[in-house]
């Protein structure tokens, strides 16, 4: 099985044997599993010259015109071909089986019958020697040791191009259907490791759903810059997606500008939930809760109350507390689902609840409200305002940061350090 | 009323949007021009101002000018591209030449690593330490430092420590030069033509424009996620970096030219230089000098094997962070450690001079430099990479002038020292 670096600057002959010039270049139209090679690109001395893949012939140490070239037409490449070299070699791909961002160092081609066929990208250690040209050398040293040089070659039906946002530069990367079956979490890996017009090009074409889970991943600063690079009515549908407490954060990281035109722009409820979000300090618990929880009057019977949790179909993380307020709002107590389901059906939420519900102000500083959610084992808290109406929770998983000790986080250190 | 109220309001939100977007991107350039006055860059300018006195400071002068264009280029390539410029070399140049940058950055990057070393021996020895204590002592507090610290919080203590170089442009006003001969220096070329002159003057080159600091900026850039809009307000932070670089170099060398040339003083050891200070702070001249030396030495020996791993594994494709272990990123935590322990080998060698040492590592960054510049002229020229924020005549112009200096000085050396 030939490697692009192998046949790539061979002598390119007439039928004749004059020389017409190198093998600069191979083009491929992306389409299928494996793509046929179409086309030669030669560079000869009067610049490239574009040439059917069919019109030569492959012999050893050159490549042969099966008729002259001097009366031929060149061909031309439609618009969608890739350059194997120019495009792809040296490029940085998305292994998807290992959820993590590869440089392609040699294409593999072979034969299938008949058809010279790109099947492979390289993008291990034994393509990085091959391109240096001391792949032979690397190999029986390996095998001084007793060990295999090692291959490291992504099939190429795993790795499709992305579509070129600027023209000449194309990066390949996973389709989108692809990348989407990752988890939210190794998007946003993959994410970080690419550049910025790539971010862009991943993000306008993840569902909704998908790109605000990942979003929600990334880094805070990184979170700001996708958002201000995004079209607007797309960031605002993101935004939209998310706990209102992690777009808030988001939010808050954008210039005042740009953040009053992205809350124009999101949906009237999940606009409000941010807004009012916004108007806490960062560092506060109102900062860092959600406005998502389930609150049930407490007039209502615990039938009634089951009833509206089946409207509602709440995510799993809300239903671990259920809030009891009065007519205005005011927290008087709360419930487990569990004492719900086994409590009787008639019976008022005010008898059942438990009324001794420890709750913060909108006010308190976040860390103390990670310790009281560590010292009482609590999966969320509520939040209320000086006339004890309900304002949010804030759940465990938001706290979890400040409560991991110093350093755990050393992602930070890549930002500078590179 | 409320309408005129609200446009009020967002008139000055809008000045302050302004402002704070500013503050949001400044850093990399300062911080990066910060950086440049470690070890190889207060020993060099001190002894070119102790062994020249002011003769070599118009060098300094075209230094800082090629450093400005040069920092500016590859914050932009940060900027237009999103991409580090070891990124860049190997989508552009293929693997072959990526290579050739590479070794030329990891052996510039090594006599760095081993020059801060040094830097840290020299300054705890001032204080009374002894260096088979300092060394390995520094080498375990900075894998200590990168695996369980933040590096924000790292790097803020020891800038503080860096402050006190604050004392080189405040001593340079009680030392009261001779403020003619300065100009003389600054405007006048001269060099002498020993090998001892040459190395001295590439040394200043190699240390005011490493090519570590291209690598570092350009990849700062991309990091903090400063794109095409932002690029603005980054530039004036690069530019005002660099500047600050060279101002720091220029009044160090005035003070060390000021205080140790007439003494005819030749600084051969940390004491040495640390007598230029002592207009200033007399019997505190060598714990001010220490903690200036020691806090920027550490900074950069920290800095330094990171970067070098991160630059190196980007460039090859091969996994990298710092919070991998060594079955993930087999590459890059090896190198990291290896860089970290060769360096501190280095200067346990016993007997090895400091001083010189230092001066050495920085004439290789000057001997390897034209080859990093050359990379990043291409790339920065290049209107496939960059686009219409290619470089415009000024930029090739400066930046090819930087080059060529550094090489005709390279040759230089090489030949004098070959045949002379």
């Amino acid at each position: 099985m030939p490697y692009l670096s192998e046949i790539q600057h061979r002598k390119v002959i007439e039928p004749n044997g004059t020389e017409i010039g190198t093998l600069k270049d191979l083009a491929v139209v992306p389409v299928g599993q494996f793509p046929a090679i179409q086309w030669a690109i030669l560079a000869t001395g009067d610049g490239e010259r574009i040439i059917k893949w069919s019109d030569m012939a492959q012999e050893i140490g050159h490549l042969r015109m099966r008729t002259r070239s001097d009366g031929m037409v060149d061909a031309t490449l439609p618009p969608e071909a890739l350059r194997l070299s120019r495009d792809l070699l040296d490029k940085q791909i998305v292994d998807t089986h290992g959820a993590k961002v590869v440089r392609v160092n040699d294409l593999q081609l072979s034969d299938v019958d008949g058809q010279m066929r790109l099947v492979g990208a390289d993008v291990g250690l034994r393509g990085l020697l091959r391109r240096i040209g001391a792949e032979n050398l690397a190999e029986k040293i390996f095998g001084l040791a007793g060990r295999k040089l090692p291959r490291g070659i992504i099939p190429w039906h795993l790795v499709e191009p992305l579509d070129a946002a600027s023209g000449a530069h194309v990066r390949v990367a996973v389709p989108r259907s692809k990348l989407a079956l990752l988890h939210p979490a190794d998007i946003a890996d993959i994410v970080e490791e690419m550049a910025a017009d790539e971010r862009r090009a991943v993000f306008e074409q993840l569902d909704v759903e998908t790109a605000a889970e990942a979003l929600s991943e990334i880094e805070p600063e990184m979170q700001a810059a996708i958002v201000s690079d995004l079209d607007q009515e797309r960031a605002a549908d993101i935004l939209e997606e998310m706990a209102p407490d992690e777009a808030a954060d988001l939010l808050q990281d954008l210039s005042e500008e740009r953040r009053e035109e992205l809350v124009e722009l999101m949906e009237k409820d999940e606009a409000q939930d941010v807004e009012e979000l916004l108007t806490y300090d960062e560092d506060s618990a109102g900062g860092i809760m959600t406005t998502d929880l389930i609150s049930i009057p407490a007039e209502f019977t615990t039938q009634q109350a089951i009833e509206r949790l089946r409207e509602l179909q709440p995510d799993p993380q809300l239903t671990y507390y259920l809030y009891v307020v009065d007519g205005q709002g005011r927290l008087d107590g709360v419930i487990s689902l569990r004492d719900l389901v086994v409590a009787k059906p008639d019976a008022k939420l005010s008898e059942v609840m438990d009324p001794h519900v420890l709750k913060v102000d909108a006010m308190t500083p976040k860390e103390d409200v990670a310790a009281l959610i560590a010292k009482y084992d609590l999966l969320a808290l509520p939040v209320v305002d000086a006339r004890r109406k309900l304002l949010g929770t804030v759940t465990v998983d938001d706290v979890v940061e400040i409560m991991m000790p110093r350093g755990w986080k050393k992602r930070s250190l890549r930002s500078i350090a590179r | 009323m409320t309408g005129v109220r609200t446009s009020v309001r967002r008139q000055a939100d809008r000045r302050r949007t302004a402002i704070l977007a500013f503050l949001a991107v400044m850093g990399p350039g300062i911080i990066t021009g910060f950086a440049g006055n470690d070890a190889g860059g207060v020993t060099t300018y001190t002894a070119v101002g102790a062994h020249y006195g002011y003769s070599m400071l118009w060098l300094l002068v075209l230094s800082t000018i090629g450093l400005m264009v040069i920092q500016e280029m590859c914050a932009r390539m940060g900027a237009v591209t999103g991409k580090g410029l070891s990124d860049l070399i190997r989508e552009r140049f293929g693997v072959g030449w990526t290579a050739i940058a590479m070794l030329a950055l990891l052996i510039a990057n090594g006599s760095n690593i081993a020059a801060e070393y040094a830097g840290i021996a020299a300054s705890l020895e001032l204080l009374g330490v002894e260096r088979i204590v300092s060394v390995p002592l520094a080498g375990v507090v900075i894998w200590s430092l990168v695996v369980f610290f933040s590096y924000r919080v790292v790097e803020r203590v020891l800038l503080v420590l860096v402050l006190a170089y604050v004392a080189y442009p405040i001593s340079a006003f009680i030392v009261r030069p001779d403020w003619a001969s300065v100009g003389r220096g600054l405007a006048i070329p001269t060099i002498p033509t020993e090998q001892a002159a040459l190395i001295a003057a590439l040394a200043l080159v190699g240390t005011t424009i490493t090519p570590y600091m291209q690598f570092y900026i350009q990849a700062s850039t991309v990091d903090k996620g400063i794109g095409r809009e932002q690029y603005r307000f980054a530039r004036i932070d690069v530019l005002f970096g660099a500047f600050l670089t060279g101002l720091n170099a220029f009044f160090m060398i005035i003070v060390a030219g000021a205080v140790l040339f007439p003494a005819g003083i030749h600084v051969d050891s940390a004491a040495d230089a640390a007598g230029a200070l002592l207009p200033l702070a007399g019997p505190s001249a060598q714990l001010l000098f220490a903690m200036g030396l020691f806090g920027a030495s550490l900074l950069a020996a920290t800095v330094m094997p990171l970067s070098t791993s991160y630059a190196i594994c980007e460039a090859f494709g091969w996994e990298s962070g710092i919070s991998k272990n060594f079955r993930d990123a087999p590459v890059f935590m090896g190198l990291f450690t290896l860089l970290l322990i060769l360096g501190a080998l280095v200067v346990l060698i016993p007997g090895i001079p400091l001083v010189p040492l230092i001066l050495v590592s920085q004439n290789v960054n000057g001997l390897l430099l034209p080859i990093v510049l050359i990379f990043v002229l291409k790339l920065a020229n290049d209107k496939a990479v960059m686009g219409e924020y290619r470089n415009g005549a000024f930029a090739k112009v400066v930046g090819t002038g930087a080059a060529l200096m550094a090489g005709a000085l390279s040759i230089a050396l090489v030949v004098v020292t070959v045949f002379g």
